[in-house]
């Protein structure tokens, strides 16, 4: 028999970065602690549309358009810890969270889980991660970038494809055969409900879908956008997670947001742990780690430095 | 029956991590036994999926969770009951005899 495959995790454990007692502490689950957060999500959700319907008819409704874009693209940092089933601890509730929030965010949950895993089989691997954003080489490919404008082409072509019943050579990669035509299924389910969605607005005249959910969520995408490359953009391109992995110390609103994804080389240590733990984790492996205390400001200075001082061998 | 595999001691009951996953290598071969609230079972200790080892994943009632991608199975049949999961895991027949657990391999 060979030998189980080495990952961060098993490294930590060898180097005693983390003992087994302290792992299975950290991995506990529970579903109380996403459920209160989720209370106060509903909340601030509630909040936030609130605003646009008071701004409704003056200009102020763009601010409040984009202050709920904010929260609505946030919705990934939940899909996304419930594609690691770290919300909840019973287990069909991180399905049907992540599926609610992949129709919200145009992102369809199935999908997401198979590029995510190779994501961190791979993680910063060029050639071989599915999510890797390159670093920039211009200011005004960053700024492209930031747009979202070329996020939402490749999402779009991604769910038309996956409709058409067709896969990428890359998709095919991480996506297991048996799960071919359940991509196919899911893809179209999407674009079916968007569809009954948008024509029951235009039968009764309702154009609520518009100002509440898609201008907000396409004002709101650059943020996740800017978020999302400080993850790894501008860390070196190479397999070891203490340096590929960019975890940011951000205010308290923030990590509200994106469920303690701002933990994020915590989250690539142990993937298993609930988005609930992970400050804990954080002082166990904060002196192993690549911490950026400033933030997400901070880490875009660091990026936008490297792309000032063009290609070179480092990037730290 | 004839073609039946023996049984073989495994591990001493008692050291067992309780309620929980605890791995032990017969040889070449890497085992992960469980303490479930129904008893006690074994499978492989690789993933099927990406080769992680399972006896550092989550451990909850029935369902063995992979480290790495959280692909999960339940340990009483092997079968996957979370994607990326796809294929069964290889359990083996267990018992427990004079406080030792014993796999049929």
């Amino acid at each position: 028999m060979t030998d189980a495959i080495v990952t961060p995790l098993t490294q930590a454990l060898a180097e005693g970065k983390l003992t087994r007692e302290d792992l299975k502490s950290f991995m506990h689950r529970s579903d109380a602690p996403a459920f209160r957060r989720l209370a106060i999500w509903l909340l601030v959700l509630v909040a936030t549309t609130t605003l646009i319907t008071l701004a409704w008819d003056s200009w102020l409704i763009w601010p409040a358009m984009f202050l709920h874009g904010i929260v609505l693209v946030h919705h990934f940092s939940l899909q996304h810890e419930c594609v690691h089933y770290t919300v909840f601890r019973t287990r069909w509730l991180n399905d049907l969270a992540g599926q609610i929030c992949g129709l919200i965010i145009i992102l369809p949950h199935r999908f997401f889980r198979y590029e995510h895993c190779d994501h961190h089989t791979y993680t910063q691997t060029t050639g071989d991660d599915p999510e890797m954003i390159p670093l920039p080489q211009t200011i005004g490919a960053y700024l492209w970038y930031l747009s979202a404008v070329p996020y939402w082409r490749s999402k779009f072509t991604e769910l038309f494809r996956h409709a058409f019943g067709r896969l990428s050579p890359g998709e095919l990669r991480f996506i297991p055969q048996v799960e071919h035509a359940a991509v196919y299924r899911d893809a179209r389910m999407m674009l079916t409900i968007y569809g009954l969605l948008f024509l029951g607005s235009v039968i009764t005249g309702w154009s609520g879908l518009i100002w509440y959910w898609i201008i907000p969520l396409f004002l709101g995408e650059p943020v996740m956008r800017f978020i999302r490359m400080t993850e790894h953009v501008g860390r070196p391109t190479v397999p070891q997670m203490s340096e590929n992995t960019r975890t940011n110390l951000v205010s308290a609103p923030w990590r509200f947001l994106c469920w303690n994804m701002n933990y994020h080389a915590e989250h690539h240590y142990v993937a298993s742990v609930p988005f609930h733990a992970l400050p804990r984790l954080h002082d166990k492996l904060k002196d192993h780690i690549y911490v950026e205390p400033g933030g997400y400001l901070a880490a875009h200075r660091d990026i936008l430095r490297q792309i000032l001082r063009g290609p070179g061998p480092a990037q730290d | 029956m004839a073609n039946e595999k023996p049984w073989r001691d495994i591990i001493a009951v008692s050291a067992l991590e309780k309620g929980w996953v605890t791995r032990v290598d017969i040889g070449p071969r890497k085992l992960a036994i469980y303490d479930t609230p129904s008893g006690i079972f074994a499978s492989l200790a690789l993933c099927n999926h990406g080769g992680a080892d399972l006896c550092d994943g989550y451990f909850d009632g029935h369902v063995i969770e992979c480290p790495l991608h959280q692909g999960a199975f339940d340990v009483r049949d092997g079968m996957p009951v979370g994607a990326p999961a796809t294929k069964p895991m290889r359990v083996f027949e267990t018992r427990v005899t004079k406080g030792m657990v014993q796999v049929r391999m």
